[in-house]
């Protein structure tokens, strides 16, 4: 008996393509990815205003890096190339904004290839990840190169604000009690990962995904409503020393996070409900890990620990059928 | 007791086709706990056999006077015994590596590859094959070990047994030594095993339908 | 009675007690083995445990150079454990003190201490002149710190900045750029185990000033006055 080949012409092909079949096909997640590119734009434009040669830099090497890796790693499953698809721009995109500019090369290549391998391939390609990639990958290069990752810069003429020499405001307050103004946050003339600095390109971008719909607006209501109750209490008991909820908004990753990293369909819930307790939950975690943990930002860590319990979410919150009990 | 393994097959099953670790998925405190340098995975690994080797000869050796409802009791009472002698061992001759070690070689009681080893092997058979499956069984056990131990330590700290092997430049991926590190490393090393052995199987079946016709 | 003998017989074969007499004998053989190691082992690791102090002890006073020195030269200093009683108002303390004498003159202290660092206990050996009035060495015991940030502590280059700082007033972390003596630099991320092990310094000098300052010179006035 000859053994069955799959290359075989004559054999019969079954496609298997990620779940879910009836909404996503092929061309609406790459229609989702071209949208989430367009917001993306602001972002892009404004760090590379900021921080030109970084931006760029950083840019180059997080794409280049994820379209290797999941050139390599699909192929190694076997299956048709997906890069067509633009998922893999769109983590290196995201990634590279994730950064500091001041990152070496090593640490965005290991991130990207972490993010495509071991956060998407693994659990079955674009559609079937657990946690958002991207995340994915700089948890893992932020605890294992925390030096590069803290943005400790120098000073440099290539950049055009002197925002690469400065003490990250996030780091700033959290080590000394310095608290940035809020207008150098608004703007983004700070220093930091490259997409986070300025809150204006983040609410940008943000806006025309939640009116294309591409992102969800539960999430990020519910992040607000959780960052705002928080913040608030926070500042009525006497946590007052100068760093406000509007800080705290404005400060760090968090827009970026919101509006970028929480809203990846594909890691948070299914249904409205659903969203927005994930986007309370993930408002939450960030709130206590800004207060309590080593860490001056939590923004990563609370999105992950959240795509973790997304299953669980999406089975509390399943929507009774009609007629059923 | 025809149908019990040899003691030779014992040994080698022990190795690689019934390897403690990544066959039989037991002993996995200590594989991710101790396995951030190669040093500490290999003082681990030789503690556990040790263990292995006493607990599985005398329980070997007493194995016709054993009640069933009372074996476990045996079992236990065996190994703590020798497990609490590696500890002072260890404390004596190697006592930085037992400070590095910790609470992991106490931890070696409720270690389940050496109470499934006296109660699949040792409680049946006569002790020496008893041994040889101890000894088969504690290499399977210190391959995984140090296989684990081997990757991470390079990659995490850039050495092997404490010996600078990358160049200065090679930047630490500090998670690695971490925790996560270790389930990084091990569920891609099971991964890689599972596939090798499934394509074995897969062209042992095509070898077979191919000479059967 | 043979019913009798027969029933008692089987009653004795159930009891429990008897049903467990391997389980009995294991456990008295087993413990007597143990305690034969327990005795053969036992000083070999106590000499361990104070070994690892007891080497540390010339460097901690002397600095790397003059112990280097004084090994080559065949020297050693004479060093005398004792335990040192701290009253606080809620308890207790004790420390345990390490006297260091070349030839009978006291050469500095080496004190034990211990406290919660950022992920578990850090025990430290803090070597401290005569006088009390500047610390000589520092060096750290046992710590399971965060690996690649609050395991820096232990580094030669973060260490050294305790040597020769004084100990006569209490010794601040600071973030940026330490200038002025007294001031120690934080590691880069791990401020909270930076700022454990320097309050942990910070209580043994205060606690031990009195203790160490008023006991010492009687006992050297005693040592001049014998001699």
């Amino acid at each position: 008996m000859k053994p069955i080949d799959d290359t075989d012409p004559a054999a019969p092909v079954i496609q298997v393509s990620p779940s879910p079949h009836l909404v996503q096909s092929a061309s609406s997640t790459r229609r989702m990815m071209v949208d989430v590119l367009i917001g993306m734009v602001p972002v892009v434009a404004m760090s590379l205003f900021v921080f030109r040669g970084y931006a760029l830099f950083q840019l180059a090497v997080c794409l280049v890096a994820c379209l290797l890796a999941e050139l390599l790693f699909v192929k190694m499953r076997g299956r048709a190339s997906t890069l067509k698809d633009g998922s893999a721009i769109v983590t290196g995109v995201i990634l590279a904004m994730s950064l500091p500019g001041t990152a070496p090369w090593y640490v965005g290549t290991i991130a990207a290839f972490v993010a495509i391998g071991i956060g998407k391939t693994i659990f079955g390609g674009v559609g079937m990840n657990l946690f958002n990639p991207a995340m994915v990958g700089r948890a893992f290069v932020m605890i294992s190169f925390a030096g590069a990752m803290a943005a400790s810069g120098f000073e440099d003429v290539r950049s055009a604000v002197d925002a690469i020499s400065q003490a990250t405001p996030m780091n700033a307050y959290k080590m000394n009690g310095v608290v940035a103004p809020l207008s150098e946050l608004f703007w983004g003339t700070t220093n930091g990962s490259l997409g986070e600095t300025s809150a204006l390109a983040c609410l940008l971008g943000g806006f025309y995904l939640v009116i294309r719909r591409t992102a969800s607006w539960e999430i990020p209501a519910g992040l607000f409503v959780a960052i705002l109750v928080f913040g608030g209490v926070a500042d009525l008991a006497g946590h007052a020393d100068g760093w406000t909820v509007l800080h705290h908004i404005l400060g760090g990753s968090l827009l970026f996070g919101v509006f970028f990293i929480a809203t990846d369909p594909v890691s948070s819930p299914l249904t409205p409900k659903g969203k927005f307790i994930f986007g309370l939950g993930t408002g939450m975690l960030i709130m206590l890990f800004r207060f309590f943990s080593g860490y001056p930002e939590g923004v990563m860590f609370a999105v992950l620990l959240m795509n973790a319990l997304t299953p669980l979410i999406n089975r509390w919150t399943i929507p009774t059928p009609f007629g059923g009990q | 007791m025809a149908d019990l393994p040899t003691a030779t097959e014992r040994f080698i099953n022990g190795i690689l086709p019934e390897n403690p670790v990544y066959r039989q998925l037991l002993g996995l405190c200590p594989t991710l706990a101790v396995t951030n340098s190669l040093n500490a995975a290999i003082t681990m690994a030789g503690a556990v056999g040790f263990v292995l080797l006493c607990a599985n000869v005398i329980t070997s050796l007493i194995r016709n006077l054993l009640k069933p409802h009372l074996r476990i009791v045996v079992f236990t009472l065996t190994i703590a015994t020798f497990v609490t002698i590696a500890d002072r061992f260890l404390a004596a001759y190697l006592y930085q590596m037992s400070k590095t070690l910790g609470p992991y070689i106490p931890l070696i009681i409720v270690n389940c590859i050496i109470i499934c080893r006296c109660e699949v092997c040792a409680s049946k058979q006569s002790p020496l094959v008893a041994a040889t499956d101890a000894i088969g069984q504690s290499l399977g056990f210190g391959l995984a070990l140090s296989s684990i131990a081997a990757i991470r330590e390079i990659l995490g700290a850039g050495s092997l047994f404490g010996l600078r092997v990358m160049p200065a430049a090679w930047p630490d991926w500090t998670i690695m030594v971490l925790p996560p590190g270790a389930f990084f490393t091990f569920g891609l090393l099971l991964g890689t095993v599972n596939w090798i052995v499934t394509r074995k199987g897969a062209k042992k079946s095509q070898r077979r339908e191919r000479s059967s016709p | 009675m043979d019913v009798e003998k027969k029933s008692f017989a089987g009653g004795l074969k159930s009891s429990n007690l008897v049903q467990a007499w391997l389980v009995m004998v294991l456990a008295v053989g087993f413990g007597i083995s143990l305690a034969g190691v327990q005795l053969l082992l036992g000083p070999v690791i106590e000499g361990n445990k104070l070994n690892e102090t007891l080497e540390k002890v010339p460097e901690l006073v002397l600095g790397n150079f003059l112990a280097a020195k004084m090994a080559s030269e065949n020297q050693t200093l004479e060093i005398v454990p004792r335990q040192v009683t701290v009253k606080k108002l809620d308890r207790t303390k004790f420390y345990i003190v390490y006297e260091a004498r070349y030839q009978g003159d006291l050469k500095g202290w080496v004190v034990k201490t211990k406290g919660q660092g950022y992920a578990d206990t850090i025990e430290l050996l803090l070597g401290l002149s005569p006088d009390l009035r500047s610390i000589t060495g520092l060096f750290v015991l046992d710590q399971k710190e965060t690996p690649g940030l609050g395991n820096k502590i232990i580094t030669h280059a973060w260490r050294s900045q305790f040597v020769d700082a004084p100990a006569d007033r209490t010794l601040v972390v600071i973030k940026t750029g330490s200038s002025r003596p007294g001031e120690i630099d934080v590691v880069t991320g791990a401020t909270i185990s930076s700022r454990s092990v320097t309050a942990m310094i910070n209580t043994a000098i205060g606690d031990l000033r009195n203790p160490l300052t008023t006991a010492p010179s009687s006992q050297g006035k005693g040592g001049k006055h014998n001699g």
